[in-house]
């Protein structure tokens, strides 16, 4: 009867503690050319959103590529400018440009001007054209020195595959400083900070190239993390039976052709896994492999244009809900 | 002895009953990043969002939600159809955001 009573109790014990509700709120933002949610837990004045909200407004007034009037639209007017982001986005870029053996590069935006993809005004350009825009890509046609950033004539950068990434680590600091813990959708990219209050694993859905409302695989992780995706289907163009995405492979200056539908990459850094998202896309299901196998600062999930879904190791026990290849080293 | 046993079936049946009715799917309707309403996706309903001269009109159907009007120019917010769940439904131009409460789905989407 004792321990009937007992088994009872423990029973009631666990069933109050199901009921307990994790309190978060989620705040709606529209930035950086997209929508935004920050989920953040025991934020009770709601003091946390507003900072992050107001910095990422900043943000997108720094680094929007579209706004005539942001700092970077400046930048690609006038050909210089002095701003510490600037300078340390640029710097990022090059490093990264140099350990992706080019595939992430920061000046192919008069590339994507030509194939229209700013206005969605899409059209194929001529191989006169491309040759011509070639000439005006390439990170050693920008230069960092202190916090000004110089550009050579013609050069234009656009930071979209490093922007929101940056965004994820700066409004991480910020929850990091507030002592709180959330995850944050910064339009696709996702960062959670802290450990989950219910004491589970974060659980963040990769989306489904073929139907992006729904998704193929949920990657489980502890405490602080980027996932950044890069994949086909986000915006992309069809022209005579060929499908033009918006990723460009800077060697060509034209859209990747892969063969794969997208990547997600989970690293400590946001604007790393941004980086490398787009860098690992480029280069393929080989080459991003073989990459990863030579590196140790990030994890990744590769989906193929066959839909297999490929992962490093290191994600070996965090994917779920789906089944998959293990990549080693 | 009996009576503890029938205690605990009692209280099974009550979780299992108090969890499945906390499935039923709803919808948050958020306009310029406040919200405006949670709607149930049982209920049929048709109602129309308007933000700084832009609308987006929203249908409730069959357990679905979907934008069935809009005068953004792109109306991609058109084009994610009729859904239950995943990914929210956004559109930018009228800063319109339908997000679903699915206790079930993960934290977050990444893509």
């Amino acid at each position: 009867m004792k321990r009937c009573l007992l088994f009872l109790c423990v029973f009631l014990l666990l069933l109050s503690g199901c009921g307990k509700k994790q309190t978060y709120t989620d705040t709606p933002v529209f930035a950086m050319d997209t929508a935004m949610n920050l989920r953040i837990y025991a934020d009770t004045d709601g003091a946390a959103a507003t900072e992050l909200s107001s910095t990422l407004q900043a943000l997108e007034k720094t680094l929007s590529v579209t706004d005539s009037e942001s700092t970077l639209s400046t930048l690609n007017r006038s050909g210089t400018v002095q701003n510490a982001e600037l300078a340390y986005l640029l710097q990022t870029a090059q490093e990264l440009s140099v350990r992706t053996n080019g595939a992430l590069d920061v000046t192919v935006y008069p590339a994507v001007r030509l194939w229209g993809f700013t206005g969605q005004t899409y059209r194929v350009p001529s191989a006169e054209e491309l040759a011509a825009v070639r000439k005006l890509i390439g990170s050693d046609k920008a230069s960092v020195s202190g916090e000004t950033v110089t550009l050579q004539k013609g050069t234009l950068l656009d930071f979209g595959a490093l922007a929101k990434g940056y965004a994820a680590d700066r409004c991480k600091a910020l929850l990091e400083a507030r002592g709180l813990c959330g995850v944050l959708s910064l339009g696709g990219n996702v960062q959670t900070v802290g450990d989950k209050p219910d004491g589970s694993p974060w659980s963040v859905g990769i989306q489904n190239p073929d139907d992006p409302s729904t998704y193929v695989a949920a990657v489980r992780v502890n405490g602080s993390a980027a996932l950044v995706t890069s994949g086909d289907y986000q915006r992309y163009f069809e022209a005579d039976g060929v499908r033009y995405c918006h990723i460009f492979d800077p060697a060509t200056a034209a859209p990747v052709q892969s063969d794969l539908r997208s990547v997600t990459i989970v690293a400590q850094s946001g604007v790393l896994a941004d980086g490398l998202s787009t860098a690992l896309f480029v280069m393929g299901l080989e080459r991003a492999t073989a990459f990863w196998q030579s590196a140790n600062d990030f994890e990744a999930v590769l989906i193929d244009t066959d839909g297999a879904i490929y992962a490093t190791e290191g994600l070996e026990h965090a994917l779920a809900e789906c089944e998959f290849t293990v990549i080693r080293r | 002895m009996i009576l503890f046993g029938g205690l605990f079936v009692l209280l099974l049946t009550l979780t299992l009953l108090l969890s499945t009715r906390s499935d039923a799917k709803t919808a948050e309707i958020y306009s310029g990043g406040k919200l405006l309403r949670t709607v149930e996706l049982s209920q049929e309903q048709q109602f129309t969002v308007e933000y700084q001269g832009g609308y987006n009109t929203i249908t409730v159907r069959d357990g679905k939600i979907c934008v069935t009007e809009a005068s953004c120019k792109n109306h991609q917010c058109i084009a994610y159809g009729a859904k239950s769940g995943g990914a929210p439904i956004i559109c930018l131009p009228n800063r319109l955001l339908i997000r679903f409460c699915d206790r079930n789905a993960p934290d977050a989407i990444v893509g």
